[in-house]
């Protein structure tokens, strides 16, 4: 099997990671050394497109055709009536009725996941140059924890439209702490204060042998650096008629010069900014109690997510033995001292806050590799899940901060004689009204054979899966048999969309494509080989002898074929051999689980 | 006896194969998931050990790479398994669950306030509302008092449930029909007036953050 890269996509920056030898590193762009691609993508009227500084470049020329789209994460898994003002202001929109935002260039629309690819395609291609021609297909990409099914949904949509297989969504908190290697803590409590380019999370964990168990988390997908910037923008732009503050390229200009002053003030007492506008330039300095007076509401309110989350967790604040910062505005002085204020302690901060969440990543796809098996993520699903009852209440059926993957089971009956379907809405949040909670999904049971009201027994199974996304299956307990259940999301794109745009945008590459998946094909038979034979070395006892012939066997036949050109056999031969080994695998897991507790890999990452 | 279907072994029902550690789709209950014995009182540290002892093995992190059904198979353990934990670590939904698993619910005919808590109900709500319409100290000293006296109340509470789960665990299941109805109509008692108490104590901490605020 390939190996599984870490991809934190982030509001401002986005990277990518894999471990090696144990440690998590980040894969620079080969051609100019960075690490950090920033999240900014610029299509222009012809379809083209540019990511990063490419992107960057195109939005100085203010004469430009393009369309520059910065922070698409704040519009990932949003229906276009969700909006607020100050998003709704900074590009231009299709159709704000649908379940989907859809940004407009030109004749074209593209929806937030297809922005998003466009960042993970180039994290893809920097990282298939870095290494060497070596394959980049299955990987790990952090969500604020946060983030609500339809985020979480839109965030795997995006990585299925940039060819890319989302093996697991993790919690950017959850990873920060994987990579800080604070298994060596064992038994004790950490809050991880994640303050990003556009989201809030704390996460607080319990760390007891090598188990990261998640408490409890909080958040606001809605808060961020971005707020810190608009705040100066706002300040700065206060004295301007209103027809110069609607001007889209001024404001652009106005929080680009913002960001830069809100960076420098960090480590300076104060910050000069200077701003053409059409009425000649706007000068002024900003010191940072100014900023800081700005800043504070902003910051009090992730204070606020963190009384919240200790409040659930059950826990005072001087029970909590380390505090993790993570995101780059906890660069801002006033952050690091509201936070050691609140916890009564100073916070880790020697991982770069802006790295930090991609190494976790890849120790995680460490994890799921077979790694790094002294590690284990337990995480919660960051809000309640119910249905909509008679009368419009919430009825919850998986509180908030329930470990994932979790599952409950409800029953569904007819209301009157003969009905033959049953409706049936999901939501997500805390209010009690079904209008104030996210709506979900909704979905159709049945058909159901007429019978009188009440007497059809149909049994609903909602699962949270690791990734923190809805599975709903049903079963009819008098017939035993199963329902397809044909899940309406209320917000993103639907399959034959999804499906839709994987066509459009593969057109010509079909060769290529065939090519790419025979690599591919042989690169998880070599994988599965080697692995095999390495095993088979080293516990070859824990096989039978008929086992040992059966795996012998599929081996041949996957070495066979391997050199030929056929990738379906190819891939079908993996799967049999995997099959065939992986009783034996399991024995060895157990066998290893002993010693691999005792291991001490922690030096290894930290 | 079940087969587990990657290695074929029969064994008891478990979550986990003991042959080969595949996760199995076993419909246990939640005390069989954590394997410990039906019994009340159980020690928080080892059940937090089988807890994660059983993650770690049947995890669909364990899994990734493994063939669809096997994924399947260890999202839905899981699911049981967290739930089990969830389910038993909590005194309260512990003893919820032994009714449920005794057929028998603790909401049908218990819609009416306990009546030895009625009094202190209608008293605590007449005092909020006196608090809400002026916060005077003496309003807002009564209201911390009222709040000790339902800690107090909610901790004889929990060792009137102690001693219930202590009865059940020493012979209730063997015990005859009359003493399992007393052990269940105690149950059910107890169980109530923790919710009635909880609600109290959480309207009465709420409206004393209020006044604090203000």
């Amino acid at each position: 099997m390939a190996r599984i890269f870490g991809i934190d996509l982030g509001t401002t920056n986005s990277l990518i990671a894999v471990i090696e030898n144990g440690a998590p590193r980040v894969i620079a762009d080969p051609e100019t050394g960075r690490t950090l691609l920033p999240s900014v993508v610029a299509i222009t009227p012809g379809g083209g497109v540019a990511v990063g500084d490419a992107a960057i470049a195109l939005e100085a020329n203010p004469k430009r055709a393009s369309v520059v789209i910065r922070s698409v994460k704040r519009y990932m898994g949003l229906g276009g009536g969700e909006l607020g003002p100050e998003e709704r202001r900074r590009y231009e929109f299709a159709d704000l009725s649908g379940p989907v935002v859809r940004f407009k260039v030109g004749a074209r629309t593209y929806a937030p996941p297809q922005i998003s690819a466009e960042i993970l395609r180039e994290l893809k291609r920097r990282a298939e140059a870095a290494l060497g021609g070596e394959l980049v297909e299955r990987v790990v990409v952090t969500v604020p924890a946060y983030f609500n099914d339809a985020q979480r949904q839109a965030t795997k949509d995006a990585g299925r439209l940039a060819g890319l297989e989302v093996v697991r969504l993790v919690n950017e908190p959850t990873a920060a702490s994987l990579a800080y290697g604070l298994e060596q803590l064992n038994d004790g409590y950490v809050a991880v204060y994640d303050f990003g380019g556009g989201t809030f999370d704390i996460s607080i964990l319990n760390i007891k042998g090598g188990v990261f168990e998640v408490i409890a988390t909080n958040g606001d997908t809605h808060l961020g650096g971005d707020d810190l910037d608009q705040a100066i923008v706002a300040e700065l732009l206060a004295g301007l008629p209103e027809a110069a503050r609607a001007d889209r390229e001024l404001w652009n200009r106005a929080r680009a010069a913002a960001e830069a002053a809100k960076h420098r003030l960090s480590t300076a007492e104060s910050a000069q900014i200077r701003l053409e506008t059409g009425a000649g330039a706007l000068e002024r300095t900003l010191r940072r109690a100014d900023f800081e007076r700005l800043a504070e509401p902003i910051v009090e309110r992730s204070i606020e997510c963190c009384r919240r989350a200790l409040a659930d967790a059950k826990l005072a604040p001087a029970a909590i033995d380390a505090v993790v910062l993570v995101g780059g505005s906890t660069r801002s002085p006033i952050v690091r001292r509201r936070v050691a204020e609140v916890f009564g302690r100073d916070p880790f901060c020697t991982i770069d806050p802006d790295q930090v969440v991609a190494l976790g990543a890849a120790v995680q796809a460490g994890v799921l590799m077979g790694a790094r098996n002294d590690l284990l993520l337990l995480d919660v699903a960051p809000l309640s899940l119910g249905i909509e009852t008679m009368g419009g209440l919430m009825e919850r059926l998986i509180h908030r901060n329930s470990t994932i993957p979790t599952s409950v089971t409800e029953n569904f009956t007819t209301a009157v004689d003969n009905q033959t379907h049953v409706d049936v809405h999901v939501l997500q949040g805390e209010r009690e009204l079904a209008r104030d909670c996210r709506s979900l999904a909704r979905f159709k049971l049945g058909p159901i054979e007429p019978a009188p009201a009440g007497l059809p027994r149909i049994e609903v199974t909602f699962l949270i899966d690791a990734n923190g996304i809805l599975n709903v299956t049903a079963r009819d307990q008098r017939t035993g048999r199963e329902h397809s259940v044909d899940v309406k999301p209320s917000y993103g794109l639907t399959d034959e969309e999804i499906e839709r745009m994987l066509e459009e945008s593969i057109d010509l590459g079909d060769q290529d494509l065939e090519e790419r998946l025979l690599i591919a094909a042989r690169n998880d038979a070599d994988q599965i080989l080697a692995a095999l034979a390495k095993q088979l070395g080293e516990y070859g006892n824990l096989a039978g002898a008929e086992e040992r012939r059966r795996m012998a066997e599929a081996a041949k036949r996957l070495a066979a074929a391997r050199s030929g050109t056929d990738r379906e056999l190819i891939s079908r031969l993996v799967e049999e051999l995997n099959e065939a080994s992986t009783p034996f695998a399991h024995r060895i897991m157990d066998e290893a689980i002993g010693a691999a507790l005792k291991r001490k890999s922690v030096d290894e990452i930290s | 006896m079940i087969t587990c279907p990657s290695c074929t072994r029969a064994q008891a029902p478990a979550l986990a194969c003991a042959g080969c550690g595949a996760p199995l789709g076993a419909n246990l209950d939640l005390f069989a998931a954590l394997n410990l014995p039906r019994r009340l009182a159980i020690d928080a540290a080892a059940m937090e050990r089988a807890y994660h002892d059983l993650s770690r093995r049947i995890h669909p992190d364990r899994f990734a790479a493994a063939p669809a059904a096997a994924r399947d198979a260890s999202m839905r353990a899981t699911a049981l398994l967290t739930r089990a934990y969830r389910t038993l670590r909590d005194p309260i939904s512990r003893g919820r669950y032994w009714l449920e698993l005794h057929g028998r619910k603790l909401g049908e005919n218990n819609q009416r306030v306990p009546a030895e808590l009625a009094a202190m109900v209608f008293e605590t709500q007449e005092q909020l509302e006196e608090l809400r319409e002026s916060r005077t100290p003496e309003n807002l000293a009564a209201a911390r008092a009222r709040r000790g006296e339902v800690a107090g109340a909610l901790e004889a509470a929990a060792v009137a449930l102690a001693r219930n789960f202590a009865a059940w665990d020493a012979d209730g299941e063997e015990a005859d029909e009359r003493r399992r109805e007393a052990l269940f109509t105690e149950l059910k008692a107890t169980l109530s007036k923790i919710a009635y108490l909880t609600t109290l104590a959480r309207d009465i901490g709420r409206e004393l953050e209020t006044a604090r605020a203000a």
